[in-house]
């Protein structure tokens, strides 16, 4: 009987921890195979390097943009819709006929759809000059709503108040402000209660916007607010083209209201069947079913770059990794004749493969938290962030293209004669 | 040291009319034609002969790196001719200790490291103090953590000598073993076999030198892939055997 110093070991046991040890040393060798040939090595992981650092860059741009969509989805509430007048197509009528949405059809519309919970006109010029004695703001966008713009937009006044239905209903020459313009007329909170010239119009400020900040490159606090009938007074040739804005009861009855919108204003304007409607609804769900249709096509493309510059990277990895199968014939050679068996080969050049592949995605991640860091720090950046799912990704994908492309050199590895190996010069 | 279930005289290899034909391109090469030898626990075989004449063939067949064209080979009472890869490849790391001319030693790998390897393959516990055991036997205890290029030809055959004890195998096949080295040194490793013998270890070498050969016990001369001579050499007392060898 051989001596056998570990038979109060169980055999499972054993077997695990020899697999476990077995493989640490698979590992260790690789980093000592791996820092032997550093050049060597970094050249070889750079596919997988440039694979990783530009998918987490830019999966992070992608996320970034995609939260900014959603919050300002969220701001405004799937069930939101734009109604405009809009002419379809010149040549069916002519092209002669004016394009008319005033406010007897807005009131039908309010009293005539059951699906639409608020409704307000939105009589708007983005070029609005407002004055308070020398100091002058040009080119301020100017929205003539109701209160019910307040909720239906989510803006509020901080200070202040903003307009309420007997301002409307009066015509009340009052105004609210957004701060980047009170900041313009080089005034401060004590401006509520001031009077500002609009356009040679005499308004009193009665509230301030609480401030809501840049989004997508525009400034959401440059704008002033003033009741849509006082906006009429002011600006009397954008009456009988009044766009407005309305919000389903539900996001599920943003269909139905969309269809009673059309119904209504069809009948008013006497359209016949067949011919376009005059008028063109945006619905906030359609924007972001399109929004996320775009991101889907995008991911998707995404997912082909990344994958091709993995299949790219690994191909490098597997062309090292057979250079390194006939460098070390012989020891292939001797490691067989003291008792390697074919999958010991496998496994020892495969965890090479993923090894050189995982510190090439470490590199990559590394690399892509350091680009992303510096974009930044731009201060007109949106804020962006590497998701933790796609650093996981990262390094899951480029393990599995160390195994995928390593599994070739290893295989031809292992089947080696073991004398033949050992002849090897 | 030597344990073993055959009972001391059973023959440990036997090979009956092996034969290894090598084929390369259209032509046949007879590397043995016909070899039958029965080697027992305990023997210390040299083989010699002119070179090619098949000395080596015979030894990876031995060592079951390689498989016979045709014939029988038993280990310990088993066929070993017939068995697939991985079994050969458990018998090489259990059963069999190879040297070779060449040491092969994994470079940037430490000499204990070295030792440890066929230990990893058969999954053994307590690896590292097997080694060290196997290393203490060659006398490079104190070397242990030297990396081949660090040491001198001498010193690695003897990290190899101590990679083929370190599974305890049945049979040291040594394949020219000091062909690289100069005379002194090749004696330290021949003192090192000697020993090895006269605790009861199995040792075939392979040879051209007759001052080896002369401190074998048996040795076996092939002539073109077949046997020439066969002869057991005489010696005085066994107990004393080790020391008129080493007093040479
Ligand atoms: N892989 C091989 N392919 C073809 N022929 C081979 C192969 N290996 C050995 N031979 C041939 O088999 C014969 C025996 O070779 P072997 O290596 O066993 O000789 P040897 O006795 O060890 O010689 P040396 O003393 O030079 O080492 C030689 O004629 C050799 O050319
Ligand atoms: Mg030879």
């Amino acid at each position: 009987m051989k001596l056998n110093p570990g038979k109060m070991v169980t055999a499972p046991i054993r077997f695990a921890i020899g697999m476990i040890s077995q493989t640490a040393l698979n590992v260790a060798t690789a980093f000592v195979q791996i820092w032997a040939n550093k050049g060597r090595s970094i050249l070889t992981t750079l596919g997988i390097i440039i694979a990783v650092s530009s998918t987490i860059t830019v999966v992070a741009f992608v996320g970034g943009f995609g939260k900014l969509m959603t919050d300002m989805v969220q701001g405004y509430g799937t069930q939101f819709m734009v109604v405009r007048p809009y002419q379809w197509s010149s040549s069916q009528r002519g092209g002669m006929k004016r394009v008319r949405l005033d406010i007897t059809d807005i009131e039908a519309v309010r009293t005539e759809c059951p699906s639409i919970r608020r409704i307000t006109p939105f009589v708007f010029t983005h070029n609005g000059e407002i004055s308070l004695g020398n100091e002058i703001a040009e080119d301020v966008p100017v929205r003539g709503v109701t209160e019910h713009y307040q909720t239906i937009r989510n803006f509020h006044a901080d200070v202040g108040r903003f307009f309420g239905p007997v301002d409307v209903d009066a015509a009340a020459q009052v105004m609210v402000l957004g701060r980047s313009v009170t900041k313009r007329l080089g005034a401060d909170e004590s401006i509520v209660g001031e009077h500002v010239y609009l356009d040679g119009n005499r308004f009193l400020v009665i509230g301030l916007l609480e401030k809501k900040g840049g989004n997508m490159g525009e400034d959401q606090d440059l704008t002033v607010m003033i009741p849509y009938t006082a906006a009429i007074k002011a600006y009397p040739n954008l009456r009988e083209s009044i766009p407005f804005l309305a919000e389903a009861s539900s996001p599920e009855a943003t269909h139905q209201a969309a269809g009673e919108i059309t119904r209504v204003l069809r009948t008013r304007h006497g359209l016949q069947p067949g011919q376009r409607d005059d008028f063109r609804i945006d619905r906030q769900d359609q924007a972001v079913k399109r929004f996320e249709s775009v991101r889907n096509i995008a991911s998707g493309i995404l997912a082909g770059i990344v994958s091709i510059s993995l299949i790219v990277g690994g191909i490098g990895i597997m062309n090292v990794m057979l250079v390194s199968v006939t460098e070390r014939t012989r020891e292939i050679g001797l490691r067989k004749s003291i008792g390697g068996r074919r999958r010991d080969i496998m496994l020892q050049f495969l965890t090479e493969a993923v090894v050189l592949c995982i510190i090439g995605g470490t590199i990559g991640v590394a690399l892509g938290y350091s680009m992303t860091f510096i974009a930044s720090l731009h201060p007109q950046m949106i804020e962006i962030e590497v998701p933790l799912w796609a650093v996981a990704a990262a390094l899951v994908s480029s393990a599995g293209a160390g195994v995928v492309f390593g599994i070739i050199p290893a295989f031809k590895a292992s089947i080696l004669h073991p004398i033949e190996a050992l002849r090897h010069e | 040291m030597i344990a073993s279930s055959t009972k001391p005289g059973d023959a440990l290899i036997e090979l009956v009319d092996l034969e290894k034909i090598y084929r390369v391109g259209t032509e046949l090469v007879h590397a043995l034609r016909g070899v039958s030898v029965s080697i027992r626990e305990n023997e210390y075989v040299a083989i010699m002969g002119p070179s090619g004449s098949g000395k080596s063939t015979m030894m990876n067949i031995l060592g079951c790196l390689d498989v016979p064209t045709a014939g029988k080979y038993m280990l310990r009472g088993r066929d070993v001719s017939t068995l697939s890869q991985s079994r050969l490849a458990r018998i090489r790391g259990r059963q069999i200790g190879f040297v070779f001319q060449t040491f092969e030693l994994l470079p940037r790998t430490t000499a204990l490291k070295n030792v440890e390897l066929p230990l990893m393959y058969a999954q053994v516990s307590r690896k590292k103090q097997r080694a060290m055991t196997a290393l203490q036997r060659v006398g490079l205890e104190d070397r242990a953590t030297h990396r081949p290029n660090q040491l001198s030809g001498g010193q690695k055959q003897r990290v190899a000598i101590a990679r083929a004890l370190a599974q305890t195998p049945d049979i040291i096949l040594a394949d020219e073993p000091t062909g690289n080295l100069d005379s002194k040194t090749g004696e330290e490793i021949m003192a090192i076999f000697d020993s090895l013998h006269s605790e009861g270890q199995t040792i075939i070498i392979v040879t051209h030198e007759e001052e080896i050969a002369a401190r074998c016990r048996r040795v076996i001369r092939l002539h073109d892939g077949r046997i020439a001579t066969d002869n057991i050499v005489s010696r005085p007392k066994p107990a004393t055997q080790y020391a008129t060898v080493t007093a040479q």
